[in-house]
C-alpha cells in the first residue's frame, strides 16, 4: 500500500504528467462533445460558410461573364479573392461570436460544478491539464473546418482553380486566428467567476480590437503599427496571399500569453498578489517576444499572381540596396493616396529592405485642410526619400515611378524586364450545383444527427 | 493552576510524548487563515497519525472545510506549516501526499458514472482496489451507464467516494462522507472506510453528525471558530473536558462538544 511509503516524492507526478495527456485530451473530448455550444457552432458554421460560397461563386460567375454578360479582366479573377477568402470569412465571425463560448465552456463548467477542485489534484502539471484541453479544442475546430474544405472540393468539382501554396496560408492564418481566440477566452475563463462574466470579458477584448483597428485608420503613426497585429488585421495578410513571420510570432505569443494567464490564475491555492505578480511577469516575457516578433523582417509572398512583390528584376535590383533608407511621408491616414502607396510600394519594399524606416510627417487625418491651407501645406503629399545621406522628394505613388526615383537615388541601373510569366487569371462562369442541399441541409442534418449519436452513443466520445 | 488545566497540561505534555514516540504522518502547525478581515482558522495545529481515522468536528462555520482546502493546497493559508513524515510539504506537493475530496460538487454532469471511474483508474492505476470492486461496494453497479448529473444527492456522494478510493495518495480527506446517505448505507459507507483504515490508508474526515464521528474515528479534532479546542480518543477529550471529574464518566461526544466549546 502507498501509504506506508516512507517519504515524500513516492510518487513522480511531474515525471508521470505528460503520459497523461491522451487520458486528459479524451476526457476535454468528452466535454467537448457534450457541450451544447460546440455543437451549435457545428450546426450553424454550415450555412455560414454555404452562404459566403454560393454568394461567392455566383458573384466569381458573373464577373467571369455568365450568361453573356461582359467578363472583368481575366487577370482580376483570383480564386483566393473571390472564392476562399470570402467562403472561409464564416470562420472569422464563428470565431468571434461562437467559438469564444465553447473555449469557455472548458473552464468555466468545471469551475463553477467544483470539479476544478478535483482537476487542481489530479497527478498532472496545471500545464499539462490545460494543454489537453486546448489539444480539444483544436481538434474540435478542425471538425468545424469540414464545411469549409467541402466548399474547396465543390470548387473543384467546378473545374475552379487553386493554388495550393495561398490556399494552405489562409488555412494558417485561421488556425492561428482560432488559436489565438482560444487564448483569449481561456485566459477569461480563468479570470471571471463565471461563464458569462468570461464572455463579457472576451468580447470586451473583441471590441476593443475593432475600436483599435477604427482609431488606427484615422490616426496611423504607431496605433497603426500595434493595429496591424489584432487579430482582424493579422488575418488579413494571410487573405493577402502573404505568410509573415513577424504576424504568425505575434498571434502565436498572444495564444500562448492567453494559456499562460490561464495556468496562472486557474491555481486557487495561491494568493492573489501572487498570482497577480506572475501574470505580470507572464506579460512582461510575452510582451518582450511580441516586441521582438514584431521585429521579425522574414515574409514569405504565397499568393499565385505575386500581389505583395516587386517584378522579380526590380527585386533583384532593390536588393543591392544595404544602405539604411529612410522615407518620410507627407500623407494623411485617410488619404487613399497613402493606403495606394502603402500596399503597392512600402509594404513591398519592407519585405526587400532590412533598414528601412517610414515616418508619417501628416499633421492631420485626412489632409483635407492640410493639403489647403496648415502649416504644413506646402509639404503635404511630399514622399521624401533619404539614402546614404542624399534626399530625394517625389509625390508619386505609383510603383514604376517610384521605384526609378529609388534607383536613381542608390545610384543603381534601372533592371531590363525580365521575362516572367504573367498571372493569367481563372474566370470561371460556374453554378453552384448542389452547394444549397450540402450546406443548408445536408450539413445540418448530419452534425445533428452526430449530436444525437454521440449523447446515445459513447463509442463517439473516446 | 486549577485542578482542571494541571490535568489538561500534564494531558498535552504526554501526548507530545505519544507523538514522538508514534508515526506522525501529517503535523499541522500554527495554521492561519483570513478571509478579509475575518479569520477562519486560528494557530490551528494537530497531527494525523498513520492507518488512523482522525475525525474532523466543529459546528458550521467552524471552519472545517476551510482547513481542508488549506491542507489540499486548494486555498492560500496565511501562516503555519504543514509537514508529512517530518518533512515540510509545500502547498504545490500537497496532491503528492493527500487527496481532498469536496462535498457538494458535481463534476462533469454530462458523463457517467462508468466514465468517472475507469478515468480516475486511468490516471492512478491504484493496485490496491479499482472501479469495479468500489462501485459493488458503494452499490453504484445500477447507474454505470447513468449521467452523472442525473444522480440523486446519495448517489453523487456514493460515486465521489468510490473516487476518493481509487486515489492512492497515503492521506485522503472527505469532507461530509455521509452526508446525503441513509442509515444502511452510512453504516456501509462506514465499514468501507474502516477497511481500507485497516489496509493501512489514513482517513480524516470532517463530520458534523457527532454521532457517526463517534462511531467511526479513531481520533477527533475538535475546531471551534477557527481554533483547535481539542484533539485526541473520547476518553481523552472527555478528560480534557474535565466530564470524569464532573461525575460523567460515560458522557457522550456530545456532551463532551458542549462542554469545550
Amino acid at each position: 500500500m502507498t501509504a506506508g511509503c516512507p517519504k515524500l516524492g513516492w510518487r513522480r507526478y511531474s515525471l508521470r504528467s505528460l503520459s497523461l495527456l491522451p487520458v486528459l485530451f479524451a476526457k476535454e473530448w468528452r466535454e467537448l462533445m457534450a457541450s451544447r455550444a460546440y455543437w451549435l457552432l457545428l450546426i450553424f458554421i454550415g450555412p455560414l460558410v454555404g452562404n459566403g460560397f454560393i454568394t461567392a461563386v455566383n458573384l466569381y460567375a458573373e464577373a467571369s461573364g455568365i450568361g453573356g454578360g461582359a467578363a472583368a479582366l481575366a487577370q482580376g479573377l483570383t480564386p483566393l479573392d473571390g472564392i476562399l477568402v470570402p467562403t472561409w470569412g464564416a470562420y472569422d465571425l464563428a470565431i468571434t461570436l461562437l467559438f469564444p463560448f465553447v473555449a469557455i465552456r472548458l473552464i468555466s463548467a468545471e469551475k463553477e460544478s467544483g470539479a476544478w477542485k478535483l482537476a487542481l489534484q489530479l497527478p498532472a502539471n496545471l500545464s499539462v491539464t490545460i494543454a489537453a484541453k486546448v489539444l480539444a479544442l483544436i481538434a474540435g475546430w478542425l471538425i468545424a473546418w469540414l464545411p469549409g474544405l467541402i466548399a474547396v472540393v465543390l470548387w473543384k468539382f467546378y473545374g475552379g482553380h487553386l493554388d495550393w501554396p495561398e490556399t494552405l496560408n489562409l488555412l494558417l492564418g485561421h488556425w492561428l486566428r482560432m488559436l489565438l481566440s482560444a487564448g483569449v477566452a481561456m485566459a477569461a475563463a480563468a479570470l471571471a467567476e463565471s461563464a458569462a462574466s468570461a464572455a463579457i470579458v472576451t468580447l470586451t477584448f473583441t471590441l476593443g480590437t475593432w475600436a483599435l483597428d477604427f482609431m488606427a485608420a484615422g490616426r496611423g503613426g504607431w496605433m497603426a503599427e500595434v493595429a496591424a497585429f489584432t487579430p482582424v488585421a493579422a488575418l488579413r495578410w494571410f487573405e493577402q496571399g502573404l505568410l509573415r513571420l513577424s504576424t504568425a510570432l505575434v498571434m502565436l505569443a498572444i495564444a500562448l500569453a492567453g494559456f499562460a494567464v490561464a495556468v496562472v490564475w486557474l491555481q486557487v491555492g495561491q494568493r492573489v498578489s501572487t498570482r497577480i505578480y506572475r501574470t505580470l511577469a507572464v506579460m512582461i516575457v510575452i510582451a518582450a517576444f511580441i516586441w521582438l516578433g514584431s521585429m521579425a523582417r522574414a515574409s514569405r509572398d504565397l499568393s499565385e499572381n505575386r500581389r505583395n512583390s516587386f517584378p522579380r528584376a526590380d527585386e533583384i535590383a532593390l536588393r543591392q540596396i544595404s544602405a539604411p533608407l529612410r522615407i518620410t511621408i507627407n500623407l494623411a491616414p485617410e488619404d487613399p493616396r497613402l493606403m495606394d502607396y502603402e500596399r503597392s510600394i512600402l509594404n513591398k519594399l519592407k519585405r526587400l529592405l532590412p533598414h528601412l524606416t517610414a515616418e508619417y510627417a501628416a499633421q492631420s487625418q485626412t489632409g483635407l485642410f492640410e493639403s489647403s491651407g496648415g502649416a504644413n501645406a506646402e509639404r503635404y503629399g511630399e514622399i521624401w526619400y533619404e539614402l546614404a545621406g542624399r534626399k530625394v522628394m517625389n509625390r508619386s505613388t505609383t510603383e514604376p515611378i517610384v521605384l526609378e526615383q529609388l534607383y536613381e537615388l542608390a545610384g543603381i541601373q534601372a533592371p531590363a524586364k525580365m521575362e516572367e510569366p504573367e498571372f493569367p487569371g481563372y474566370p470561371l462562369a460556374a453554378h453552384p450545383k448542389a452547394a444549397r442541399w450540402v450546406f443548408y441541409a445536408l450539413w445540418p442534418l448530419a452534425a445533428c444527427l452526430t449530436w444525437w449519436l454521440a449523447r446515445n452513443d459513447r463509442r463517439l466520445t473516446l | 493552576m486549577s485542578s482542571r488545566s494541571l490535568s489538561v497540561a500534564v494531558l498535552y505534555q504526554s501526548l507530545s510524548v505519544y507523538n514522538l514516540l508514534t508515526m506522525n504522518l501529517l503535523t499541522v502547525n500554527g495554521l492561519s487563515k483570513q478571509y478579509d478581515a475575518r479569520t477562519v482558522l486560528q494557530d490551528v495545529s494537530f497531527s494525523v497519525q498513520q492507518g488512523e481515522v482522525l475525525g474532523l468536528i466543529g459546528p458550521n462555520g467552524a471552519g472545517k472545510t476551510t482547513l481542508f482546502e488549506c491542507l489540499a493546497g486548494l486555498a492560500p493559508d496565511d501562516g503555519g506549516a504543514v509537514s508529512f513524515h517530518q518533512q515540510a510539504l509545500t502547498a504545490a506537493r500537497r496532491k503528492e501526499a493527500l487527496f481532498y475530496l469536496p462535498d457538494s460538487i458535481a463534476p462533469w454532469a454530462a458523463q457517467t458514472v462508468r466514465w468517472a471511474l475507469k478515468f480516475f483508474e486511468q490516471l492512478y492505476r491504484n493496485r490496491e482496489t479499482n472501479g469495479a470492486t468500489l462501485a459493488g461496494e458503494l452499490k453504484l453497479e445500477h447507474l454505470l451507464n447513468a449521467p452523472i448529473g442525473s444522480l440523486s444527492k446519495g448517489e453523487r456522494k456514493r460515486l465521489l467516494l468510490a473516487l476518493g478510493l481509487l486515489t492512492p495518495q497515503p492521506l485522503l480527506m472527505l469532507d461530509e462522507p455521509f452526508d446525503g446517505l441513509d442509515l444502511r448505507q452510512t453504516r456501509d459507507v462506514m465499514r468501507l472506510l474502516r477497511r481500507h483504515a485497516g489496509r493501512g490508508r489514513t482517513l480524516m474526515l470532517s463530520i458534523h453528525q457527532l454521532n457517526d464521528a463517534a462511531r467511526v474515528c479513531d481520533r477527533l479534532v475538535m475546531l471551534s471558530e477557527g481554533k483547535v479546542v481539542g484533539e485526541g480518543t473520547i476518553d481523552e477529550l472527555r478528560a480534557q473536558a474535565g466530564l470524569n471529574d464532573g461525575g460523567l464518566p460515560q458522557a457522550g461526544l456530545e456532551e463532551i462538544f458542549l462542554a469545550i466549546t
